[in-house]
């Protein structure tokens, strides 16, 4: 709820898969490379080419559709989408308007600890179009680069169930780590390979929804909250003033930090949807439909919730190992032995390992760690063999070198000193010769404890368990 | 059935001439009044699961075309590009 | 007789045997283009440096020994929306007149590698929209039987070409009867592929699932040769048919036994020329004497054949032709005011008129509100249509109708009347609706001199039978009057 208004939010995101080639010609599926350089006959739509459908991207689309649990239409087809502009060289977009490849599904969202459902009405294939260039060097003119054209696209269409940014955000940070667990979309926001536009509407909870608008150019996650939080705050304002949203198409300019009407109901394009007579029904087998649900692993967003109801992680921790599908594995085979506690884990994990990661730019497999030297390392702190900065020392070892643990120990030096009448003739010592502090503590100073434990760990160069130490001062202390 | 010859040409990107449209107009009539008697079917249009596509794998192939061959029919180009009246971004 | 005056099974045997050479075929033909075509205007686009260099090439190979197809070195034309690697291919629009593609169909490819010889591109309908050759932004192509009247279209400079000797065989294409009309006009055969048989890779788009390439020459042997050589499964094409194609030259068969013809007595109506009706039902009995059984069938929904075509071939034209719009290739108008009126003005300078009305149609029925009304409808009726093609073709082997319902008309005598040139397709369109393949084979000629053709209909992928059919007739006919030019 804003200022008394419930928010209504459904988006629409196109995710570029990262195929070999276009969806319709054989043209390189790449970014980045020199102006009309990846294009063909075909994604120029000259006179006289025909697409033809890449396999792959079937596929891909099928995935994402059982990710967020879908029904997948094994039999389908493609539309035509007919408007003019330059960017687009055949004057239509390949599409699915009547029946998509998948549709009504769903996803698991966490936001703020609560979980919540967003429904998927569809996932369809499509084409991506080209891009404009401009400047004021132009003299007037655009430049128009057809590199991106045929570029694959799957546009994923929810249901209007977000009611806040936060929810909107953590909807796409969803949909991105499943994309990149599915292997299929790069997720590079600065080449734009997610993208979405907004439907935003806001009512007095018990009235009717409100007029919605549909904000485009919406190029980042926090460019989508910020232009939900504007249309928000545009559209309750209006409604404040007693006047009336308009059903309209906007355009969000991210650097001023607004958003300016494109065109309103009136001026919608009509945009003549006809199936694609280049093309013939697409009809995959039930049999491929199963497997490629087979290929699906466990996604982040189930993860996530398992780490945290099952394990207890918070939702940030759980979310940092869920969303890299390599740290998440590495994690599961830790927590499949059984042995310890889930947190003794992520701290290892969040702590050491992703600094270890970010300093030297590896990823999990390039390091030695795995789920059996970890375990053994956490047990020994957990044991009490080692200290934690102990512990410290043989991370740093084990996650370049397969050594064994257990030798490091001695190799190190590093076991602790647990035994109580070892320890207890260390506190002897250290008592006798500190009688001040001892004083002190009893006179309430209880700083003097600090003191004295470090002294006996100093006594005992350091291998004595800290925690054990502390006890056996503090009984004799009285 | 009366067609709205000016909101058509328009979606179409034409332009008909004011001493044309008269006769346009009346031509286009004839048309949509003879293709307009076609009985009601009450059928939906299914698809033909039996006339499947044979799909491409997913294979790139590069360096089929020059940028100067493809480039070699367009009216205006600059940098590389095609060249268009600025459009509004 | 000439050689370009010869068919092309002759001329394959004796370039064969070495009678003759491909140069001097070659050579034949422009001899008969030089005399001809100012009266004829069959070519948009004439080659004859590269038809006489590839002619000595196939010559060169021939005197290598080395072994090539039946084709090698016949003279062709190709009709121009067939995309022809650094060869002008305009679509007879204003649009397309300087437009040369960086790539060939695939017909062209197949075409090249049987070795044959093309002498240049073929005048048509702008796009080929028109029944007549006369929306062409260049020039009307003139019937070779009577030069006052039209050739037909859209393929009326492919079927002219061929009936005057200007090249040996012909590329058309055939969307509503744009192949079979003009063959039936100028008194030579032509074949409508089944859809799918035929890549239409490079086929400049008219409506996607209607049109067919498909050849055009003066005997039932020659269209074989020739679709022999361009049929065949395309992974470019996705509508194209993964299956075996047999070799129709050497699979026709001079036998009317057994064969059962279907008259459908909607085709037969009062809109068909009392002579033209006379002159099918003679051919008909004709086979009928000599082995074949005749069946009166019933196709009812072909009334609404001609507005279902209509509304569907426009809907896709509307799309197909948008591409059109100055930016990458073709026509750009010179002088505008920013991005839309860029569009404007060179879709409107660029296109003819009938272009316009078909695009304008298409434009229409597909809008919002009214697809289902026209577009929807349309494509129930056409599985309506092909359904009861199909129900015929449990009962006979071939339908058997008019190709036209009149012989060629005047040059001009249509133009103002844009329905009145759209009833000329009433017998074929049924044909590109239902996908099957029909051809048309002169069957004698009308009191005025006038070719009339006979169209043979076929369940899909029968062309085999549907060419012996032909070729049965032909050889019961008898030898037909070339053109006196």
């Amino acid at each position: 709820m804003v200022k008394g208004y419930e928010v209504v939010i459904g988006l629409e995101t196109h995710a570029e898969l990262n195929t070999e080639s276009k969806i319709y010609c054989d043209c390189k599926n790449q970014f980045g490379l020199e102006v009309n350089s990846q294009v063909c006959p075909v994604c120029m739509g000259m006179p006289g080419a025909l697409p033809t459908l890449n396999e792959k991207v079937v596929d891909y689309a099928i995935k994402m559709g059982h990710a967020l649990n879908c029904k997948i239409n094994r039999v389908c087809k493609q539309d035509r989408k007919n408007y003019f502009y330059p960017d687009l060289p055949k004057a239509y977009q390949i599409s699915q308007a009547e029946v998509p490849l998948c549709e009504n599904g769903y996803v698991d969202i966490l936001v703020d600890g609560e979980e919540r459902r967003i429904g998927v009405t569809r996932i369809h294939i499509e084409e991506d179009a080209g891009k404009l260039l401009h400047s004021d060097k132009f003299d007037g003119c655009s430049l128009v680069d057809l590199n991106r054209c045929g570029v694959p696209l799957i546009e994923i269409v929810s249901e209007p169930d977000m009611r806040s940014s936060a929810e909107a955000k953590a909807y796409l940070e969803t949909l991105k780590s499943i994309l990149q667990y599915l292997g299929i979309c790069d997720c590079k926001m600065e080449q734009g390979s997610i993208r979405c536009d907004v439907n935003v509407s806001v009512h007095k909870p018990g009235e009717p929804l409100g007029t919605r608008s549909e904000m485009k150019n919406v190029n980042s996650f926090s460019a989508a909250v910020r232009g939900i939080d504007y249309e928000v705050n545009r559209q309750i304002e209006i409604l404040e003033n007693g006047g009336r949203v308009e059903q309209e198409t906007r355009r969000w300019d991210d650097v001023k930090g607004e958003s300016v009407s494109m065109r309103s109901k009136e001026d919608a394009q009509d945009y003549r949807y006809f199936p694609e007579p280049d093309l013939l029904t697409i009809v995959v087998d039930e049999e491929r439909v199963n497997a490629l649900k087979n290929e699906i692993p466990e996604l982040p967003n189930t993860k996530l919730l398992r780490y945290v109801r099952k394990f207890g992680l918070s939702q940030k921790e759980a979310t940092f190992i869920a969303e890299s599908a390599e740290l998440a594995a590495l994690f599961d085979g830790c927590m499949a032995k059984g042995k310890y506690p889930a947190k003794a884990y992520a701290t290892w994990l969040l702590g050491d390992f992703i600094k270890y990661l970010n300093d030297t730019g590896k990823s999990v497999s390039d390091t030695c760690l795995d789920a059996d030297n970890l375990t053994e390392l956490v047990g020994l702190i957990e044991k009490g063999t080692i200290s934690n900065a102990g512990g410290k020392k043989i991370f740093a070892v084990i996650i370049e070198k397969k050594e064994d643990v257990a030798a490091l120990v001695d190799k190190l030096g590093l076991a602790q000193v647990s035994d109580s009448s070892a320890l207890e003739a260390i506190a002897d010592e250290v008592l006798a010769a500190n009688e001040k502090s001892v004083s002190d503590y009893k006179n309430g100073k209880t700083n003097a404890l600090g003191y004295l434990v470090g002294q006996c760990m100093k006594a005992s160069k350091g291998k004595a368990n800290p925690g054990m130490m502390k006890e056996i001062i503090l009984k004799k202390l009285g | 059935m009366n067609i709205d010859i000016r909101h058509i040409a328009k979606l179409a990107r034409l332009r008909i001439e004011d001493d044309q449209f008269e006769k346009f107009e009346k031509e286009m009539q004839n048309i949509v009044d003879m293709v307009e008697n076609l009985p009601d079917i009450d059928e939906e249009l299914a698809l033909d699961e039996n006339d499947p596509m044979t799909l491409r794998e997913d294979c790139a192939v590069t360096d089929k075309y020059t940028r100067q061959e493809l480039m070699a029919n367009a009216p205006q180009v600059k940098a590389g590009c095609l060249v268009v009246p600025k459009t509004v971004e | 007789m000439e050689l370009y005056g010869k068919n092309a099974a002759e001329l394959s045997a004796m370039l064969k045997n070495r009678e003759i050479s491909s140069v001097e075929l070659t050579e034949s033909v422009f001899r008969r283009i030089d005399e001809t075509e100012e009266k004829i205007n069959a070519y948009v686009t004439l080659d004859r440096e590269n038809a006489l260099k590839s002619a000595a090439e196939i010559d060169a190979r021939r005197a290598a020994g080395e072994e090539l197809s039946p084709l090698a070195g016949i003279v062709m034309g190709i009709k121009d929306n067939i995309s022809t690697k650094g060869l002008a291919t305009t679509c007879a629009s204003k649009m397309l007149a300087d437009y040369k593609p960086p790539f060939n169909a695939t017909v062209m490819d197949k075409l090249a590698a049987a070795g044959v010889v093309v002498a240049g591109k073929l005048n048509m309908d702008e796009f080929a929209m028109g029944s007549s050759t006369e929306t062409s932004y260049f020039k009307p192509t003139k019937n070779p039987y009577d030069t006052d009247r039209i050739p037909g279209g859209s393929s009326g400079g492919s079927a002219a070409a061929v009936a005057a000797g200007e090249a040996v065989l012909a590329l058309g294409s055939d969307t509503g009867g744009s192949i079979r009309q003009p063959a039936a006009y100028c008194g030579v055969v032509g074949l409508k592929p089944t859809y799918g048989a035929v890549s239409r890779f490079g086929l400049v788009a008219f409506a996607s699932s209607l049109d067919q390439i498909g050849p055009i020459g003066k005997t039932v042997e020659d269209v074989a040769m020739l679709q022999t050589a361009i049929c065949g499964h395309d992974r470019m094409d996705a509508t194209s048919a993964r299956r075996e194609y047999p070799d129709y030259f050497r699979g026709l068969e001079n036998n009317a036994q057994g064969l059962k013809i279907g008259i459908p007595k909607e085709y037969f109506g009062d809109g068909i020329d009392g002579e033209v009706k006379q002159k099918i039902m003679d051919a008909v009995k004709l086979l009928e004497k000599n082995g074949a059984s005749v069946k009166e069938i019933s196709l009812p929904s072909a009334d609404y054949a001609l507005s279902s075509y209509y509304i569907i071939s426009s809907a896709e034209a509307s799309s197909n032709l948008a591409r059109y719009d100055g930016v990458r290739y073709g026509y750009r108008a010179e002088n505008y005011d920013g991005l839309i009126d860029m569009y404007e003005k060179t879709r409107s300078e660029g296109f003819g008129d009938e272009v316009k009305r078909r695009i304008m149609l298409g434009t229409f029925v597909l809008s919002s509100g009214f697809f289902d009304a026209y577009y929807k409808k349309a494509k129930l009726l056409q599985r309506r249509i092909s359904a009861e093609f199909s129900d015929a073709f449990g009962e006979v082997d071939v339908i058997a109708t008019p190709t036209v319902p009149t012989t060629a008309f005047r040059i001009g005598e249509n133009t103002d009347d844009p329905l009145k040139m759209y009833a000329t397709d009433i017998c074929t369109v049924t044909v590109n609706i239902a996908g099957l393949p029909a051809l048309s084979v002169p069957c004698g000629c009308d009191s005025k001199g006038l070719p009339v053709g006979l169209q043979l209909i076929g369940g899909k992928f029968t062309e085999q039978r549907l060419l012996n059919a032909a070729y049965t007739y032909e050889h019961l006919r008898g030898g037909f009057p070339a053109a006196v030019i």
